[in-house]
């Protein structure tokens, strides 16, 4: 979309991904405080909120891990300001902690919690159903299905937010995240941050006697929004009579015999799915997911026949229709997880949703889609794989060509962790022993080594030291287990999109911050042995990493170079090109040491003559390759013009390859 | 509109699919068509097989378009429309990128040995033509440098597709939402890219 939207006064008609219409939802709600831990599908809430700090009054803070951020939105809206926060699924795990016990303490200017489910772990480790949080932790929690409604939502959460003194959770799935469509707009009102002096009249804590006057609190809290969620048109009646969607009941009972009750993006489908089937069905649409509507869900029920529900994931808002039918229909036959094509597996589309409400109603399926995509994938055999990989220029390709080198044949456990380096799971390369979650590479290794020989290799990127890692190496310089912990230092948070952390001199938006020195944390933490190393010198590395290693206890390596993305972006910024390698056809014996394990986009093989090839337009010169060839072959384009065969890294070796370019003329 | 119309848009992270998707759906507010769209970010940037999914018209609701019904799969690399032909209905049009793009999995095996040759070009015209599509083969990569920028293949596309006959949107709207959608500082060089994908268009054969 065009960033025009955020900054347009409004009211207006907008094209906007849910995640850009749920920061100006936050906006319009004068919202003053924002904290999010970048993960995938969130980033664009991230990135939009960056963009609009030049244009509002408005405070941002890309938090260290996802329970700081919470608690940092939490303590804003504790002293008066509205405070909004994101995460993906997972994160919430981080932030439970907080989470719970700020359902008991309540909170005072309005706070919107968005949590961004994966069905289908696109971008996730797991498949993680979030609206157990809303449930579990009694925060009334809304599931919208598009960006419209998505924004209509976080409007209305920040009103129930204050009416309640409650966090209030707007969870989204990636197919909502990402969705793009039609979104009225309305006006931007804002008022300018204004601090105010902390009055001590009310305290916001749980422990003991205050934890069980919370609860009573909190519970009172959840029987009065009952009320609210009868009464929201969130949740809403509705009805298909073969060919259109209408509000509310059908004019008569007669050919509505089947109900669906629904939420979030599979309602999408569901609507769709009948217009192709042209069957009849009453729609309860479940906007507010908690606490549900159990009278509206009641008198829905009380004249159907049959009930489907459908929903992604677990059988939440099954669990609560099969109580309520005991009560208000116990004949009706309930069609959920189990039915047809419904599991509890990965994300649903129309064409499930066709076969299911085919096999409720009788009517034979308009397409057969299975055969369909059965045929097409017949005609795709021949394609390659094409898996997100290392970018040409990433450090981490270096990093793991010298450490796969320094380990050798001795038998490793590889715990690795979140980040790019996760990419090593997948195939072709299918390199790791272990990768949970976020941290999870250190408290593995302490068990692993309790119950096997070998010595354990950790891999962690900087973002997710800081984020999760930090508790792990405290354990394992204490409790002197047996491990080398390898750290990605690319200086940003590569994988959503390359934000800074905390050991960037920036914070947001260009802000200056303060850079804490990884290895000095990691002395303080207890490491003795620590080496540095240039991730881009693939063989000089070999051996100062056999010396990490090799050491008994805790070592670490601290690999760095920047994230490509990153780094040449910004050098491209300062107006300087990358100057990529070339293969010299002559030289080249065609052993290919420079694509095999290494799997640079840049390298393929000239089929003329079978050498290795470097597209100039995706190489950025990183020169690791250079290093695999034992031929001399690869070398710097800089060598055609006049210059030095090397790498040209920086701003100053690109100014100094132009001088000499002019020289060379 | 009843009904509704369907495109999937796909490519390699890297060639600005998600921005070719935005134009379309930008294009489409302007002549105040509805709207959806359907994207994956997340791994987009690195190499890996992006896809978009758009449904234009009143009824489309949801942000992926079902499998078998695309009317048009737009794609900037040839092995990407093949990959993701399940989702255009029979007989339904391809509008592909002739620039072959070969993953690093592939080069690794023929380094390997595994794999005599790579996919060629001719090869996947010949399994989309067997599916009972409509091709069209817009030769982008040549036409983004002679619009001044090979990094414009993106807006070639967009270009051709906009010469269309079936495309509910105008050429007008279309050229408003690539000015729209591209840094300012490079209207001119997307301008004629999109011209000059608009120009190259021939009918599907």
């Amino acid at each position: 979309m065009a960033f025009k939207y955020i900054t347009e006064k409004g009211p207006a008609r907008a094209y906007m991904m849910a995640n850009e219409a749920v920061v100006r939802a936050a906006l319009e709600s004068d919202v003053k405080v924002y904290s999010t831990y970048p993960g995938s599908p969130t980033v664009e809430i991230l990135s939009t909120f960056e963009g609009a700090l030049k244009h509002y009054d408005l405070r941002m803070e890309l938090s260290v891990n996802e329970k700081v951020a919470l608690e940092t939105a939490a303590g804003a809206s504790f002293v008066g300001m509205r405070s909004f926060v994101s995460m993906k699924s997972v994160g919430v795990n981080v932030a439970s902690d907080a989470l719970y016990v700020l359902a008991y303490t309540g909170v005072k200017g309005g706070c919107v919690l968005l949590l961004a489910d994966d069905p289908h772990a696109h971008s996730s480790q797991s498949e993680q159903d979030g609206r157990w949080f809303g449930y579990t932790s009694y925060l009334p929690m809304f599931d919208p299905s598009s960006p419209q409604e998505a924004y209509d939502m976080v409007k209305e959460a920040y009103d129930l937010s204050e009416r309640y003194s409650t966090l209030v959770l707007l969870r989204t799935t990636t197919r909502v995240n990402h969705q793009s469509g039609i979104v009225d707009i309305q006006m931007m009102n804002r008022t300018p941050i204004k601090k105010s002096d902390w009055g001590n009249d009310h305290n916001y804590t749980a422990v003991g006697v205050t934890a069980r006057a919370g609860k009573l609190d909190m519970l009172r809290k959840m029987e009065e929004m009952k009320g609210f969620s009868e009464g929201t048109p969130f949740n809403r009646l509705q009805y298909f009579d073969g060919e259109d969607l209408h509000e509310g009941a059908p004019p008569r009972d007669e050919g509505y015999e089947l109900g669906i009750v629904t939420s979030g993006v599979p309602y999408n489908y569901t609507v769709e799915a009948l217009g192709k089937l042209g069957i009849r069905a009453r729609i309860l649409k479940i906007g507010l997911i908690n606490p549900v509507p159990s009278r509206k869900i009641s008198e829905f029920l009380a004249p159907l026949k049959k009930v489907m529900v459908v929903e992604e994931l677990s059988p939440y808002l099954e669990g609560f229709i099969r109580g309520i039918c005991k009560d208000a229909n116990p004949s009706v036959e309930l069609m959920g997880k189990g039915f047809g094509p419904f599991t509890e597996y990965s994300e649903y589309n129309i064409p499930m949703l066709v076969e299911a409400l085919s096999l409720a109603s009788g009517r034979p399926m308009p397409f057969d889609y299975r055969s369909h995509v059965k045929k097409m994938e017949t005609l795709a055999d021949i394609l390659p794989i094409r898996p997100p990989g290392f970018c040409a220029g990433c450090p981490h390709r270096g990093t793991f060509t010298s450490l796969k080198r320094a380990i050798g044949s001795t038998p490793i456990f590889f715990s690795n962790d979140i980040g790019c380096y996760t990419m090593l799971v997948l195939p072709p390369i299918e390199w790791s022993d272990s990768q949970l979650c976020m941290g999870a590479s250190l408290g593995i290794a302490a068990g692993v080594n309790y119950g096997a020989n070998n010595k354990v290799v950790c891999a962690i990127g900087d973002s997710t030291l800081f984020h999760a890692g930090i508790p792990g190496i405290a354990n394992a310089v204490h409790n002197k287990h047996d491990l080398t912990l390898v750290v990605l230092h690319n200086s940003v948070t590569a994988m959503t999109g390359q934000q800074t952390h905390p050991a960037h001199e920036l914070t947001v938006a260009g802000k200056e911050g303060i850079s804490i020195d990884i290895e000095r944390m990691l002395r303080g933490l207890g490491i003795e042995k620590i080496v540095n190393l240039n991730a881009f010198e693939i063989r000089k590395n070999l051996k100062l990493m056999k010396e990490a290693l090799d050491f008994k206890g805790v070592s670490a390596i601290i690999s760095h170079g920047e994230c490509a993305l990153y780094h040449f972006r910004n050098l491209r910024r300062e107006g300087a090109q990358p100057v990529p390698f070339y293969v010299d056809r002559e030289i080249c014996k065609r052993p290919y040491n420079c694509i095999k394990d290494f799997l640079c986009p840049a390298i393929s093989i000239d089929e003329r003559d079978g050498t290795s090839r470097i597209a100039p337009e995706i190489c950025v010169g990183c020169g690791e390759c250079a290093q695999m060839c034992g031929f001399g072959a690869i070398k710097s384009t800089a060598t055609l013009h006049g210059g030095e065969n090397k790498v040209y890294y920086t701003k100053a070796d690109h100014d100094e390859f132009l001088r000499s370019k002019e020289v060379g003329k | 509109m009843k009904g509704s119309f369907n495109m999937i848009d796909c490519g390699v992270g890297g060639q600005g699919v998600v921005m070719m998707a935005n134009i379309v759906g930008e294009a489409c507010v302007r002549a105040g068509l509805r709207v959806i769209s359907g994207e994956l970010h997340g791994l987009s940037q690195r190499n890996g097989s992006v896809i978009a999914h758009q449904r234009i018209g009143e009824t489309a609701i949801s942000p992926l378009v079902p499998y078998g019904e695309a009317d048009v799969i737009l794609s900037l690399e040839p092995m990407e429309a093949l990959r993701y032909l399940y989702f255009l209905k029979p007989g339904g049009l391809v509008i592909t990128n002739t620039n072959m793009i070969h993953p690093p999995t592939e080069t690794q095996m023929l380094a390997k040995g595994e794999k005599e040759r790579y996919v060629r070009y001719d090869e996947v015209v010949e399994r989309i033509r067997a599916s009972g599509a409509r091709i069209v083969e817009v030769d982008a990569l040549e036409l983004a440098r002679e619009a001044g920028n090979p990094q414009t293949e993106n807006v070639v596309m967009v270009g051709a597709l906009a010469a269309v006959p079936e495309i509910p949107v105008g050429k007008e709207h279309m050229l408003e939402a690539v000015k729209d959608n591209v840094p300012k500082n490079a209207l001119d060089v997307n301008v004629r890219a999109f011209e000059l994908g608009y120009g190259s268009f021939k009918p599907g054969t």
